[in-house]
């Protein structure tokens, strides 16, 4: 699983670094290493960034990059989203809700992807 | 015994580096730039014991790598100007981050010194740092400071001098685990195989950046007389140690790193009490949140302008009344000849309209270094990242964009933030749609004069016609000249933090000094220049023309008093002088490529000044209408002036609006762009900016005229 999947409110370990060259070595320098536990705090509108906690700090991180990390999940992330989507109410206007099992799909589909595609395909115009 | 040691401040950013900086050299700042890249350098010294501590605050980085100008410019000035101790300042709360980079500088083979700064708010939140265990663990001296009541600063210069004169004592390094370590050594032998070489860079650090396959170190290894021995060795240690680790080396090493710290750390730091509620969490939810973000956002900035313009008014208000009496007085104490007609209509006419803006500016930008001090502005970027990403700009060009509105100049500089070329220079091109400052008087003129009803409104539409543009043309570069990767955003959010008023002062008046300072320098030499152009070669009208004049009026207005006469007949004579003038024929030359956008020469010349600086373009209308020079967007006459006159209408107010609005930005702007960018950037931003706002002026102009408008 990838850090982009990790709903808010879900703690992750940190299995490795996919991204390669500058940018993996960047988020290898801020903290984003093997075993390094974090949480996701919460996430901007229309899946923007994500605000993660590890290391004893908070960083942002685009769900392009995030989705380059990968991580195993600590805890139960389903109840976690389940919470969010209960009090935060932000669902319907996320890309990754598409009925009752959407999250579930996405996970499928997205997470096997290799994360530097990944990356442009959300943006939607540049996967051409 | 009388001695200098120079020292570098360094330390990740937010880290409290700049208020310890001037608790130790108080107010003895010099600032200046690096050499060749636009990364500002501040110096300071402090005299101790005898002994002079030269300071130097090197920018807040995360790392050493090569990855922004800010590492560059730090690891260059680490290496090449080899300051005698480096001082890392940490911060106590979160000190697993800070030490990562504090263990980089001791690879540096300096001898560091380590301020664990902001020990008041570990206390706070209950964390206990054994400072004898973690200097004896990682061989690295430290001390504990608060930067802003200066708690600290005699032990830290203590312990400078100290480390400065037991220099030679054996310096500790992080170990990276034997099968590393195993290739560092000869990869070192080989560095330093070159006695030369090994003098300009320590052999232990260069190896474990060549080992991280930084860009920086191949350059400098291929220097080497053995560069191909080290770099065949390199290549054959890196396959093994990937192949060994199965990831990729360079990450492999942070994780060493991590690891170092994190087992250090364990032992020296323990939590007391773990505390759940904090403020910057509570403000967090309702400012973060998904859904009230961006409008929280928005909401902000409008308070800003609301803010801005009604606190801005009184001291403009004062400073048009100073400069009115200024060139009064400077009038009757020169005699009547060029001299006093350069001081007051070029001189204290250009600088004077420009200064008037200076309140506007520094209450704009008071705003904006509070949200930046308090910590909004990383706030701001993760709410609009999502919506500017589209547009192929960073989250982070969000705080130099809404400097824009205040003045071009400090928003582009503040573009310096930006981390990669790209985004820089994006957000640097797309800065000057966003209507400044100085544009205003020309659309509170124009708005006033031809949309009565509501000008107001008016106003605001250009000024979002202007944000508009400026996202499409961020899109339209990011799909041409500046195609390329999106650049990652991965930043730290920090804390929300009180801010200092003095710090908050410091950034106003650094924002406001570089607008102040182009208005002396280069809005000065324009406004002589406009002066000198509108007033050569000169020209008087003939007795016998007078006369024609007089019996013209007397005919239309044959109870007007002398002194009513008097003031048509020099009216008359500045509008002829001025089409006479060489700006005057400039603009009837230039007259035709206007003559489609609905322009006639007059406002053509006003164009042509407003190339230099906006703020011109409704005193020289003034000029031009013969209202005389003092005119200003309020002013009733040079309304009723532009209204009776045929060749204006309300189409070609709101297209010279436009126009105003995307033609290149003021000189000064131009000339910032041209020292942020180089001369290719600035011929392409004022080249792209001419024709479109030509086409745009063209477009709606004959569209309009198309529609019936504007007959």
């Amino acid at each position: 699983m990838f850090l982009s999947d990790a709903p808010p409110g879900a703690s992750f370990r940190v299995i490795r670094v996919l991204l390669g060259k500058e940018v993996g070595k960047r988020l290898a320098d801020m903290g984003f290493t093997e075993g390094a536990e974090g949480a996701v705090i919460r996430s901007g509108f229309m899946r923007g960034p994500l605000q993660v906690r590890i290391r004893g700090y908070d960083v942002l991180i685009r769900r392009c990059e995030a989705a380059g990390v990968e991580v195993e999940p600590i805890g139960d992330w389903s109840a976690a989203e389940d919470a969010h989507r209960l009090f935060a109410g932000f669902g319907p206007f996320g890309r990754r809700v598409g009925g009752p099992h959407g999250r579930r799909r996405r996970w499928e589909h997205g997470g096997r992807r290799h994360p530097e595609t990944f990356c442009e395909d959300d943006e939607g115009e540049k996967s051409k | 015994m009388k001695q200098n040691i120079r020292v570098a401040l360094a330390g990740n950013p937010n880290s409290g580096k700049t208020t310890l900086f001037n608790a130790l050299t108080g107010s003895h700042h010099k600032v200046g730039n690096y050499p060749g890249v636009t990364v500002e350098k501040k110096e300071g010294s402090r005299l101790y014991k005898e002994t002079t501590f030269h300071f130097v605050d090197l920018p807040g980085i995360y790392s050493l790598t090569a990855y922004s100008i800010d590492e560059v410019v730090a690891r260059d000035f680490l290496l090449h100007e080899r300051p005698d101790v480096v001082v890392d300042v940490m911060d106590s709360t979160n000190l697993e981050r800070h030490l990562y980079l504090c263990l980089q500088f001791q690879e540096l083979g300096i001898p560091v010194v380590g301020a664990l700064n902001m020990t008041d708010e570990a206390e706070e939140k209950g964390i206990k740092i054994n400072k004898a265990f973690l200097e004896k663990v990682l061989g690295i001296p430290m001390v504990q400071t608060v930067g802003p009541r200066g708690k600290g600063m005699e032990e830290l210069l203590e312990l400078i001098l100290h480390v400065y004169q037991h220099q030679d004592l054996p310096k500790k390094y992080i170990v990276y685990g034997s099968e590393i370590e195993q290739r560092l050594e000869p990869l070192q032998h080989l560095i330093e195989s070159d006695a030369t070489f090994a003098k300009t860079y320590p052999s232990r650090w260069l190896a474990v950046k060549l080992l991280e396959k930084d860009s920086r170190a191949f350059e400098v290894v291929k220097e080497h007389p053995k560069a191909q021995e080290i770099l065949s060795f390199l290549q054959e240690s890196v396959v093994w140690l990937e192949k060994h680790y199965g990831k990729d080396l360079e990450i492999v090493i942070s994780e060493q790193r991590y690891g170092y710290i994190h087992g250090a750390i364990k032992e020296a730091v323990a939590i007391q009490k773990k505390n759940d509620f904090s403020l910057t969490e509570a403000i967090d939810r309702i400012v973060m949140h998904p859904l009230l973000s961006l409008p929280i956002f928005v909401g902000v900035l409008w308070a800003i302008f609301q803010l801005t313009f009604t606190l801005g008014e009184y001291p403009m208000a004062w400073l048009e009344t100073f400069f009115t009496w200024l060139s009064e007085v400077v009038h009757g104490a020169l005699p009547n000849g060029l001299l006093q007609s350069l001081v007051v209509d070029g001189i204290i006419g250009g600088v004077g309209g420009v200064l008037s803006f200076v309140p506007l500016i520094v209450i704009l930008f008071f705003f904006l270094s509070l949200l930046e001090d308090i910590g909004y502005m990383s706030r701001a970027a993760f709410a609009t990242d999502k919506f500017l990403h589209f547009f192929g700009l960073h989250g982070q060009s969000i705080f130099p964009m809404m400097l824009g509105f205040g003045c071009s100049v400090p928003a582009i500089m503040a573009a310096r933030t930006l981390k990669s070329p790209r985004d820089r220079i994006l957000t640097v091109l797309v800065i000057p749609f966003i209507s400044c400052g100085a544009k205003l008087p020309v659309h509170v003129l124009l708005a006033a004069a031809f949309f009565p009803e509501n000008p107001a409104a008016m106003v605001m539409l250009v000024y979002a016609i202007g944000v508009v543009l400026s996202l499409v043309a961020a899109w339209v570069l990011n799909h041409t000249v500046l195609k390329g990767d999106p650049t990652p955003f991965v930043m730290e959010l920090p804390p929300y933090r009180l801010p200092t008023l003095r710090g908050i002062l410091w950034h106003v008046w650094d924002k406001t000094w570089q607008y102040a300072k182009k208005a002396g320098t280069v809005i000065l030499a324009a406004s002589i220049l406009i002066w000198a152009l509108l007033k050569f070669p000169s020209y008087e009208m003939s007795p016998m023309e007078q006369e024609h004049l007089q019996a013209d009026y007397l005919s239309l207005h044959a109870e007007a008093s002398e002194e009513e006469l008097a003031a048509y007949i020099s009216a008359r004579e500045a509008e002829a002088a001025l089409e006479h003038s060489f700006a005057g024929r400039f603009g009837k030359f230039i007259e035709p490529v206007f003559r489609p956008l609905g322009f006639d020469w007059k406002i053509a010349v006003s164009m042509v000044t407003g190339f230099a600086a906006k703020e011109v373009v409704v005193s020289t209308l003034g000029i031009l209408y013969g209202v005389g020079e003092e005119a200003t967007e309020e002013s009733e006459g040079l309304r009723q002036a532009l209204q009776q006159d045929p060749a204006w209408n309300p189409l070609v107010a709101f297209v010279l609006m436009l126009f105003v609005l995307v033609i290149p930005p003021c000189f000064a702007a131009q000339a910032t762009i041209q020292a942020e960018l180089g001369w290719k950037w600035w011929a392409f931003s004022v080249v792209s900016l001419l024709l479109f706002g030509w086409l745009l002026g063209f477009a709606v102009y004959q569209g309009g005229l198309l529609l019936g408008l504007g007959i």
